[in-house]
Order: structure tokens, then C-alpha cells, then sequence
């Protein structure tokens, strides 16, 4: 075994890597990027080596500052977690001929696997089925578009070099692959520095179920079943799963064979991973790619299972056999992961970036409030900034229960108990997933959130359970300040004890109640039926944590200048306790209408403005490109969303804009 | 005596209805409550004793002889927020428009003198058409007596006005002399002289809310100290501030139970302040992690935004926070950051309320536009205002503090009681760079002596080392121990005492 390894990575997988190797008793040292001075993995890690500025492109993506630091700390081995070098094989070249042991597969596979095209080549070959699709490279739109047409729409457009949903479109016409093509190029430039674009057929109703292999350098290969990463958000895994519901055992040996199979092909000596293309109706399933590094979503594999991938990969670079056989594993409960994104599902999910002015993740381990377990694979803490430099991801919650059901409700419990302010989390849409009959009843594809959130996200209304916990901890609430309101010196009578009658108004229905409040617990009568809440909640705390009637739950909550704000899930909403004789002259008020904003184009996030597309005095019709704003790596075409003509542009290419600015205002 | 009773109890009801259903419904419709309404809102309920529901005004002239409503157009008395009292009055926009006669305002001079003589806070909500031009020189002399004890409880007693309606001509000037004014978003406005006679005058043609709505005197005039959505938000948000506020200057800042440590330690303050010199933070966090559950009232929010002022607690206990914000013009002082932190130190300095200052400060705003607008005057106030407040006065210096502004930010030099800083903090003259270029300036050009210069200045001057060595800061402290550290130096100045010089009153920089 390697006595220090160098993490050629950052955030949670650097994190991630650490925490098996202090376990195995190998040191570690990890390269960081002035972005990344301060961050937890620095930290962790038993050495830090600086590397250059924030851009990936000047520090985690240059080889030479890794193989330099390899030599400053004496590292003898580099893990490179995913993304950035992880599967660049010029890179793996380098450090075999430096003599420097590279934590993951050999050249030969991650170049074999790592273009869609040879791999596809090679896959054909070890007996694996596979996509119609163009397996030759397209340099011109118009040439792309023809090739297309032959295929058959729908079409995806990809990257060669692509992965982990980016440089990835699909077209369902001329003018979309027209609109597609060079996007995915530039998309393709920016993000992997190789812009070599295929087309191939897009499978309708497909789901996305990919099998975790792992070989070693003595020819054995296992693998470690599947995992289901169907519930996808522009091709961007949302929510992955092992084992995957539509499976049975049959075809999960077929499968699991056919990607030994692979990896035996290439001599596969790492772990990775070969994803296919699964039909709902029958079964029937093909190749897509194999992804030569670990996966973001390794740790359900882990869950259910009880392997180390981190652990086995440095084995198996090192030079040990594989000491778990095919046999020896079984697939024991269920494991779900969430990808928590920093992103703003209630503005069409963009990137939300920021200082982590409270972060508060729950408890690892047993659940509260539900039978399972829960991990968290996380690389920020509470005071660190989501840079708009790399990923937006915030964290990989993870939760294993003995059923998939128990999974998911473990999931609900930990979300409902994971408090993130200062930015937005995609975490109020993630658990609107998760309630929703159809995901329990294992009824997805990969266009799931497409079907099911046509207009995008915008909340969802409380269950009448809901409804009558955010009632009950409204009152409670308000009792809590109203008994501490009443012990303010200078007090002209006794304090009075807090009164009975209240009026709960949520969002706009009031909900006449009746409130014995104590401290710690308070009988709340609604509707004629007594409900107990009890909770240890004091002011100053975002989480309001407790039992109603006896069942845990918990809640969200913030002091706003005019009442509560609680967000419950996929629930978001403002609660006022009045008497009653307040919440009848709130009836009085009409409610005020929104301003108008339909002439002005604001910046939907913080980013760089790419291109302005519109000149003054120019007639933009409703659904015209109005400018670009990049953030996150990510291009936002940003639409006018009514005809008008330009009237001013605040803004132009290169400018830095904040979230709200108004970039350009229409007559 | 049922007769009586009853005569009575209908003249009540008639004083209630004030302008009659009609003009009631009106109000509704307008997205407004009524004066009495309000005043529910505000108090606690049943809190409320009305006085002089029968007064009626005195005039005859005009015909005016028939027109009287019990009440005249405003309801007084006093309460109580929260058990503590307040004496309040509300303009009845639906008698004669809540226009002053001399009657309605002997009734609020009435309250002005018994919340002095009794040591609380008057209260006036505004929703008014100005004088009662049918009586003449005996409305302007109402104001004027109003006008004379708003000038006399300065200092004395907190007052506070909101306004919920018009509030015109004479009627502004009330307002202008308490201590807080707030506006309601989109049903209230607030000027001089209205729209018509600015169009005779000046020929601009302007709308009441372009003249004087609440996000003009919120945020560029700096009249107001915050707007607010509607009536009810608006009173619940007057409920909250009454209670950071003493009664009166006899007593002490308000004290109430804590659910907050003072010994929560906030690891993520160690990163709040960013590697890169230039790069803004938010200060708001800052407040919010070391006042007392996080509960930060706001004054002047919108304008001025460069500092940052409200209330807070700690132990339970109301404390004046005040500190730059780096995120807007990166928290440098001018004219409007200046006026607006000297007036809000001078108010905690009235009543007895500790003042807790933040500093990042880069220095005075440069320009034609500030220096003609007299910010030496109006930096002056600010400097002022700390150097004469005699309450606890506790600082800490987040990461810049140059130059004059250093000295003006509650240092020690202007008495202040405790001085942090963070240990990145730079206490000097201006920035390494400019230091350098200025004692150096013959070798502008030679980049890499200047660059050797700036690196020995920054190595010199750019810590706090240099001032605690003089003990112009008393210690440097870790940002997530700043809670403990300001509530410790709040507690050994819980018996404080100092006065200054006697005199009949000093002489501002106004």
C-alpha cells in the first residue's frame, strides 16, 4: 500500500478520498486553487499545495502543476476523483512515464472507453449491445443536421469528451440541432478542451441504469450490480438509486456480464463505470459509455453493498488482487442519493452562488424521524463560498433503509432537517420528487422531470398533514415570542400569560385557533380537535424540530418583518398569528398588485454577460435571444418574455452583473 | 339616568363612526385602515384609553358651525406595547380630511405633555390634509404649539411617527422633529408642497408618489427610516421597534430574556472577511451573528447604504449597532452615511443605549459632488456624535480602517470604552499602495521599488499590531469569539459613568 497519495481534486470528492485513506493509514496531500485557500479538504488533508487561480483551466487542469506537486510532497500515487484530469489520458501517460502511480484505470482503458466512438467500437466487439448512431466525428452545422435527418429524430448531441451532463443536447428538429450544435462545440472547448462532437439516436422513454465495475492489474474484474440514475435535470443526474426498480434479477446478471465483459476488453483495473440505456417497457437495453473514474454517485453502490470503492481502487493500484469475488456480494437494502445543487429550482433552477451563511447538515447515521441511514458527502462547511468557478453542487445526500421506501422516507427525514442560508438549494424541488406517487411507485425514465414539471418548478401546495404542522408550529411560535414579549422591563401591569385565541393566516386562508402554550409544549385546538406539539425550539434557530401528536417532524423557519416563513419540503410559506380581531381587518386590505416587469430584462442569477445580442431601438419579439449570461461554466440564453423595443442596455459583453440587475429595458 | 347612559353611549358611537360609513369604506378601498383601526393594531388589545372623543372645533366661520364631529379629526389617548405604555394620537382622514384645527391640536399637544411629564413614548400615525384653512391663523398656531413640545420631549421621551396617508405642508414638520418616521409603501406620501404648486413654480411636472412616496424619502431623501408594505406591517413593525426602546431617558435601555448564549461560538466569522483586500463581504452577517438570536431592526435601510444602523441585543439587553458595509461603495463614508449614523448614534447616546461599532472603512468619499455638498460638515457630524455620547461605546475593526476615518468610527481617541480588532485588521494612514506612492513619489515608474516599498508598509502598517502596541486597541480578538468578546465589554460597562462638561447646549456641525 502507498504510504501518501496526492488528491489531484477539490471539495467533496477530495474530502471524500481523505476520509478512506486516513481510515487505511495513508497520507494524503491535496492541490488547491486560490478559490480553494480555506476550503475542508485543505484542511483535512495532511499536506496542501497551492497550484494557481481559480479558473480550472489555470490550476486543477494543469498537468504539470500536479506532477510538480506529486514531486514537492513525495506523493507516490494520485487519485484524481472525478472531472477536471480524472479520465484525460495523455495525463495518466505522463504520470506512468514520471513513474508516478495513477489512482484509476490504464491509459489504453481510459482512452479505449473514454471517446464515445472507440468505445463503442469495443464494446460491439466484448458482445455488448449497442445505439444506432453516427459513429464518425462532424465538424459542420448544416453536415450535422444532415446526419441527423438520417438517423431519425430525436437526435442527441454530445461531446466526445463529454460527461456528468455537460456538452450534452438533445434536437427534435433541423433547427434545434442548428441551435444544438455549436453550443455543444463551445460547451465542449470551454469545459474538456476538446470540441469533437457525435451524433446518436435518442431513445424516447429510456432510463438511465449504469453497473459499477472493478478490475485489477491481474485480470479479474466483478462488478458490483447497478444503479438506477434516471431522475435527470437537463441530463444532469438529480436523484440515483441501487439497486434500480426496474431490474430483475435476470437481466441484472445479463448486464452486470456484459460489463465484466467490457471491462476484461480493455484489462479494466480500477473501478469504473458502464452506462446503459434501459427501455421501461421491456428490459431491453444498450450501451452508452463507460466513464473510467468514480463516479459522483459511487456511494449507493457503497451503501448497499458494504465496499469501499475508494478503498479498492487504491488496493488495485497498488498492485493487489481484487479480494472480493463476484460471489462474495449481494445487494443488501437500498441506498438513494440527492445531489444537493446550489441552484434556485424556483427560478428555473439557476446557479446560486454564494457565502454558506448557515450550513447545517443533518446528522449522520440514524435518521431522526425515519428507520434508515444516512450519509453525507460534503466538502463545504458553514461560512464557505459555492464559487462560481467549479460545480454547483453543494453536497451528495445519501440514505440507505432496508426497502426503497424506507430509503426515500430517510431522505425526506434528513432534507427536512438539512438547513443551508445565503443561497438557495435545489432541495425544496428534490423532495417535491420524492412525494410524488409516481417516483415511489419506480414508474421513471430520464425525461421524468420533464414530464412532470412541464411549466418548471413552483412549489407545491401543503398536504392538509402539512398544513396543520405548520398551523401548529406557527402557534407555537408565536407563543414562545409572545411569553417572552410580555417579560420586557418597564412593564406598566404583571405580564399576562399568552392568550388563547389566535387566527393563523397561511398564505391567505385563516385558520381560527385555540393555544395553550408552555414552555416546550403547546396544546393547539383547530377545527374542534386538540393537537400537542412539543419541541425544544428556542428564538434563534432555523429548525424548528418536534413531535405533533406524538409523530417527529421538522420544519424550516425564518422571523420575517411581517410574520414567519416556513419551508417544509416542496412547501414554502409565510404565516402570520393574529387575534382575531387583526386578522379581520387584514381581510380589509386589498392585496397589491406586483410590479410590472415585464419591460425590463434583469439578470435571473450573478454572471458574466458573453453577448448582447440586441442594439437599441431594436424590435424584439416575445422568445428572442436577448443576451447570454454565463455562470457556473453554464451559458444562459436569456429570452424577452413580451414584444417591445429596446429602450436601454445597461450592460454589454464581458460585464459582470449581479442576480435582479437590470440589463436591458424595453419602451 | 338610562337616558343619559344611552345618550352617551350614542355619542360614542357617532365620535367612532368619525366621517360616517361612507368615508370609512373609502378608506378601506384605498388600501388603508382607519384611525381607530390603527390604533387597535398598535396597542394590545383592550390597552387603549381614549381621551377628548367629544372635543369638537370652535369655528363658526364658513359654515362650519354645522359641521362638527365629535373627535375632530384625530383619536388620542394612550396604551400599552407588549404591558409597557405609549401615548399615541391618529389622524381621522375621514373627518375634514384629518385637517388641524386649533381644537385637534390641543388634543395631541394634551398627550405630547402628559407623555413627558409621565416619561413615555408618544406615538403619532399621519394620514392628513394639512391645515384647516377655514380657521386660519388659529390652525398654524395649533401646529406651532405641537411643533414647540415635539421640540421640547427631544431627547426626553422616543417619538416616533408613521406615515399612513397625505401629510402636507405644516403637517410635515411634526414628523421631521421626532426621532423616527416610517411610510407606508404606495398609500402614503410626504412633502412640502405638493405636485401643483411645484408645476407653477418650477414647471416640473411630478407625481405625488415621484414627489414624496416612501421609496423617495426611504431611499434618496433620507427623510424616513424605513417603508413598509401595508398598515398592518407597518404597526406589527412599530410594535417590534418600541420594544428596543427605554420609556424614557430616566431609565436604562430595555432588558428582556435571552434564549441566546453568550458564549455561541460562529467559526464561519474566521472566513467572513475575504483574502482579497478588495473583494466586499456582507457586514448584516456580522450583526446577525453576534446580536442575540439574530434579531436586527433596521434603521434606514434604503438610504445611506454604505453604513449599516438598527437595534439589536445583547443579553437580552438593547444595544445600537452601527458599521460599514463593505458591499456597498465598500463601505466608505459620505455625506448620506455620515448624516444617518450621526443622527442614530446621537439617538442611542438620548437614551441610554450602548453603541456597538463595526469598522471596515476605507476612508471619506473623494469627489467635486461630496466636497460641494459639504461633507466636511456632515462627516463632521458623525465625528461628533461619537465623541460626545457618553454611553457604553464598544468597537471592532473588521479589516479596513484608514485614515480619518478610522479616528471617526468610535476609536479610542474619541472615548471609546473598547476597542477590538480582527487580526486582519489594518489600522493606517491609507492603503499600502497610496502610502507609498505618496512617500515615494519620485520613484513612480521604478515598479519594482515600489513594489518593495508597498510590501515594507503593508509588512509595517497593514495589521492591528502596530495601533495595540500603543494600546489604541485593547486587544485583538478572534472573529468567532466577537459575540463573547462585546458582551464582556458590555457587562463591565454596565456601571459606566461619565458626563460632559456642563453647558447650555453644545453647538453640532449641522
Amino acid at each position: 500500500m502507498f504510504s501518501k497519495i496526492l488528491i489531484a481534486n477539490r471539495g467533496e470528492i477530495g474530502v471524500r478520498v481523505i476520509k478512506t485513506c486516513k481510515r487505511m493509514g495513508v497520507k494524503t496531500a491535496i492541490v488547491y486553487s486560490e478559490a480553494d485557500a480555506d476550503s475542508l479538504a485543505v484542511e483535512m488533508a495532511d499536506e496542501a499545495v497551492f497550484i494557481g487561480g481559480a479558473p480550472a483551466s489555470e490550476s486543477y487542469l494543469v498537468q504539470d502543476k500536479i506532477i510538480d506537486a506529486v514531486r514537492k510532497t513525495g506523493a507516490e500515487a494520485v487519485h484524481p476523483g472525478f472531472g477536471f484530469l480524472s479520465e484525460n489520458p495523455v495525463f495518466a501517460r505522463r504520470l506512468e512515464e514520471e513513474k508516478i502511480t495513477f489512482i484509476g484505470p490504464n491509459p489504453f482503458a481510459i482512452e479505449s472507453m473514454g471517446d464515445k466512438i472507440t468505445s463503442k467500437e469495443f464494446a460491439a466487439k466484448a458482445g455488448v449491445s449497442t445505439v444506432p448512431g453516427h459513429m464518425g466525428l462532424i465538424e459542420e452545422t448544416e453536415e450535422a443536421v444532415r446526419i441527423s435527418g438520417e438517423i431519425g429524430y430525436p437526435v442527441m448531441i454530445k461531446a466526445s469528451a463529454g460527461g456528468g451532463g455537460k456538452g450534452i443536447r438533445v434536437a427534435y428538429d433541423d433547427a434545434e440541432v442548428r441551435e444544438g450544435f455549436p453550443a455543444v462545440k463551445a460547451e465542449a472547448k470551454t469545459a474538456f478542451g476538446d470540441d469533437r462532437v457525435f451524433i446518436e439516436k435518442f431513445i424516447l422513454s429510456p432510463r438511465h441504469v449504469e453497473i459499477q465495475v472493478l478490475g485489477d492489474k491481474h485480470g479479474n474484474a466483478i462488478h458490483l450490480f447497478e444503479r438506477e440514475c434516471s431522475i435527470q435535470r437537463r441530463n444532469q443526474k438529480v436523484i440515483e438509486e441501487a439497486p434500480s426498480p426496474l431490474l430483475d434479477e435476470e437481466t441484472r446478471m445479463k448486464m452486470g456480464a456484459q460489463a465484466v465483459a467490457l471491462a476484461k476488453a480493455v484489462n479494466y483495473d480500477s473501478a469504473g463505470t458502464v452506462e446503459f440505456v434501459a427501455s421501461g417497457v421491456d428490459k431491453s437495453f444498450y450501451f452508452l459509455e463507460m466513464n473510467t473514474r468514480l463516479q459522483v454517485e459511487h456511494p449507493v453502490t457503497e451503501m448497499i453493498t458494504g465496499v469501499d470503492l475508494v478503498e479498492q481502487m487504491l488496493r488495485v493500484a497498488s498492485g493487489e488482487k481484487l479480494a472480493i469475488a463476484q460471489d462474495d456480494l449481494s445487494i443488501n437494502g437500498w441506498a438513494v442519493e440527492s445531489r444537493v445543487y446550489a441552484e434556485d429550482p424556483y427560478r428555473n433552477f439557476l446557479p446560486s452562488i454564494g457565502r454558506l451563511k448557515r450550513y447545517i447538515p443533518p446528522v449522520e447515521g440514524e435518521a431522526t424521524g425515519a428507520p434508515g441511514v444516512v450519509r453525507v458527502d460534503s466538502g463545504v462547511r458553514e461560512g464557505d463560498e459555492i464559487s462560481m468557478f467549479y460545480d454547483p453542487m453543494i453536497s451528495k445526500l445519501v440514505t440507505h433503509g432496508k426497502t426503497r421506501d424506507e430509503a426515500i422516507d430517510t431522505q425526506l427525514a434528513a432534507m427536512d432537517r438539512y438547513h443551508i442560508e445565503g443561497i438557495q438549494d435545489n432541495m425544496p424541488f428534490v423532495t417535491a420528487v420524492y412525494e410524488q406517487e409516481r417516483f415511489r411507485s419506480g414508474d421513471i425514465t430520464t425525461a421524468y422531470i420533464k414530464d412532470e414539471f412541464p411549466d418548471g418548478f413552483n412549489g407545491v401546495e401543503p398536504t392538509a398533514e402539512q398544513t396543520l404542522i405548520l398551523t401548529a408550529s406557527a402557534a407555537h411560535v408565536h407563543g414562545v415570542y409572545s411569553a417572552r414579549a410580555a417579560l420586557t422591563s418597564g412593564r406598566l401591569s404583571p405580564p399576562e400569560t399568552v392568550r388563547e385565541d389566535w387566527v393563523v393566516i397561511l398564505d391567505k386562508s385563516h385558520y381560527p385557533i385555540k393555544l395553550r402554550f408552555a414552555e416546550g409544549r403547546s396544546e393547539i385546538e383547530i377545527e374542534g380537535k386538540v393537537h400537542v406539539l412539543e419541541t425544544e425550539w428556542k428564538p434563534g434557530t432555523h429548525l424548528l424540530e418536534g413531535t405533533l401528536d406524538g409523530k417527529p417532524f421538522a420544519v424550516k423557519f425564518a422571523d420575517r418583518t411581517e410574520g414567519y416563513l416556513f419551508r417544509h419540503r416542496g412547501v414554502a410559506l409565510r404565516a402570520l398569528v393574529c387575534t382575531p380581531r387583526s386578522a379581520e381587518l387584514h381581510a380589509k386590505l386589498p392585496e397589491k398588485e406586483a410590479a410590472d416587469l415585464s419591460k425590463l430584462i434583469m439578470s435571473p442569477m450573478p454572471g458574466l454577460v458573453v453577448s448582447m445580442d440586441v442594439e437599441l431601438g431594436q424590435e424584439v419579439k416575445s422568445g428572442e435571444a436577448v443576451c447570454v449570461v454565463e455562470a457556473m461554466k453554464m451559458q444562459n440564453i436569456i429570452r424577452a418574455e413580451a414584444d417591445g423595443v429596446v429602450k436601454a442596455i445597461n450592460v454589454g459583453a464581458g460585464d459582470s452583473v449581479a442576480a435582479d440587475e437590470i440589463m436591458v429595458e424595453f419602451e | 339616568m338610562k337616558d343619559i347612559l344611552e345618550a352617551l353611549e350614542a355619542k360614542r358611537e357617532q365620535a367612532r363612526l368619525g366621517g360616517g360609513q361612507k368615508r370609512i369604506d373609502r378608506q378601506h378601498e384605498k388600501g388603508k385602515l382607519t384611525a381607530r383601526e390603527r390604533i387597535e393594531l398598535l396597542l394590545d388589545e383592550g390597552s387603549f384609553e381614549e381621551w377628548d372623543m367629544f372635543v369638537e372645533h370652535t369655528c363658526n366661520d364658513f359654515g362650519m358651525s354645522d359641521q362638527k364631529t365629535p373627535g375632530d379629526g384625530v383619536v388620542t389617548g394612550w396604551g400599552t406595547i407588549n404591558g409597557r405604555m405609549v401615548y399615541v394620537f391618529s389622524k381621522d382622514f375621514t373627518v375634514f380630511g384629518g385637517s388641524l384645527s386649533k381644537a385637534h391640536a390641543s388634543k395631541i399637544v394634551k398627550v405630547q405633555k402628559a407623555a413627558m411629564k409621565n416619561g413615555a413614548p408618544v406615538i403619532g400615525l399621519f394620514d392628513a390634509g394639512g391645515a384647516r384653512i377655514q380657521e386660519g391663523v388659529d390652525s398654524l398656531a395649533g401646529y406651532a404649539d405641537i411643533f414647540m413640545e415635539n421640540v421640547l420631549s427631544s431627547g426626553v421621551i422616543p417619538q416616533i411617527s408613521v406615515i399612513m396617508g397625505p401629510c402636507a405642508g405644516g403637517d410635515v414638520y411634526s414628523p421631521a422633529m421626532t426621532d423616527f418616521i416610517f411610510m407606508v409603501k404606495d398609500t402614503s406620501y410626504m412633502y412640502v408642497t405638493g405636485p401643483d404648486v411645484v408645476k407653477t413654480v418650477t414647471n416640473e411636472n411630478v407625481s405625488h408618489e415621484e414627489l414624496g412616496g416612501a421609496r423617495v424619502h426611504a431611499g434618496k431623501s433620507g427623510v424616513v427610516d424605513g417603508a413598509f408594505d401595508n398598515d398592518i406591517e407597518a404597526l406589527t413593525q412599530i410594535r417590534r421597534l418600541v420594544d428596543f426602546l427605554p420609556l424614557s431617558n430616566r431609565e436604562k435601555a430595555p432588558v428582556r430574556p435571552s434564549f441566546d448564549n453568550i458564549d455561541r461560538l460562529e467559526d464561519s466569522l474566521d472566513t467572513l472577511v475575504p483574502d482579497n483586500p478588495n473583494k466586499p463581504y456582507d457586514m448584516r452577517e456580522l450583526i446577525e451573528k453576534t446580536a442575540d438570536e439574530g434579531d436586527f431592526f433596521e434603521i434606514g435601510k434604503d438610504f445611506g447604504t454604505n453604513i449599516l444602523t438598527g437595534f439589536g441585543r445583547i443579553e437580552g439587553q438593547t444595544v445600537g449597532f452601527v458599521a460599514n458595509q463593505p458591499l456597498s461603495l465598500a463601505g466608505v463614508l459620505d455625506i448620506d452615511a455620515s448624516r444617518k449614523a450621526a443622527r442614530f448614534v446621537r439617538f442611542c447616546d438620548c437614551f441610554n443605549i450602548p453603541i456597538v461599532t463595526y469598522v471596515d472603512v476605507p476612508g471619506f468619499m473623494p469627489g467635486t459632488k461630496q466636497e460641494y455638498g459639504g461633507l466636511i460638515k456632515h462627516g463632521a457630524k458623525l465625528l461628533f456624535a461619537y465623541a460626545e455620547a457618553t454611553v457604553p461605546k464598544v468597537t471592532v475593526i473588521t479589516r479596513k480602517a484608514y485614515g480619518g476615518a478610522y479616528d471617526v468610527m468610535s476609536s479610542k481617541h474619541l472615548r471609546g470604552d473598547v476597542n477590538y480588532a480582527w487580526p486582519k485588521a489594518e489600522i493606517a494612514v491609507m492603503g499600502a499602495k497610496g502610502a507609498v506612492e505618496i512617500i515615494f513619489r519620485a520613484d513612480i515608474g521604478n515598479d519594482e521599488k515600489i513594489a518593495q516599498k508597498t510590501k515594507e508598509y503593508e509588512d509595517n502598517f497593514a495589521n492591528p499590531f502596530v495601533a495595540a502596541r500603543k494600546g489604541y486597541i485593547d486587544d485583538i480578538i478572534m472573529p468567532h469569539s466577537t459575540r463573547r468578546r462585546v458582551a464582556k465589554a458590555l457587562r463591565q460597562l454596565k456601571t459606566k459613568n461619565v458626563t460632559n462638561p456642563a453647558k447650555k447646549h453644545d453647538n453640532i456641525p449641522l
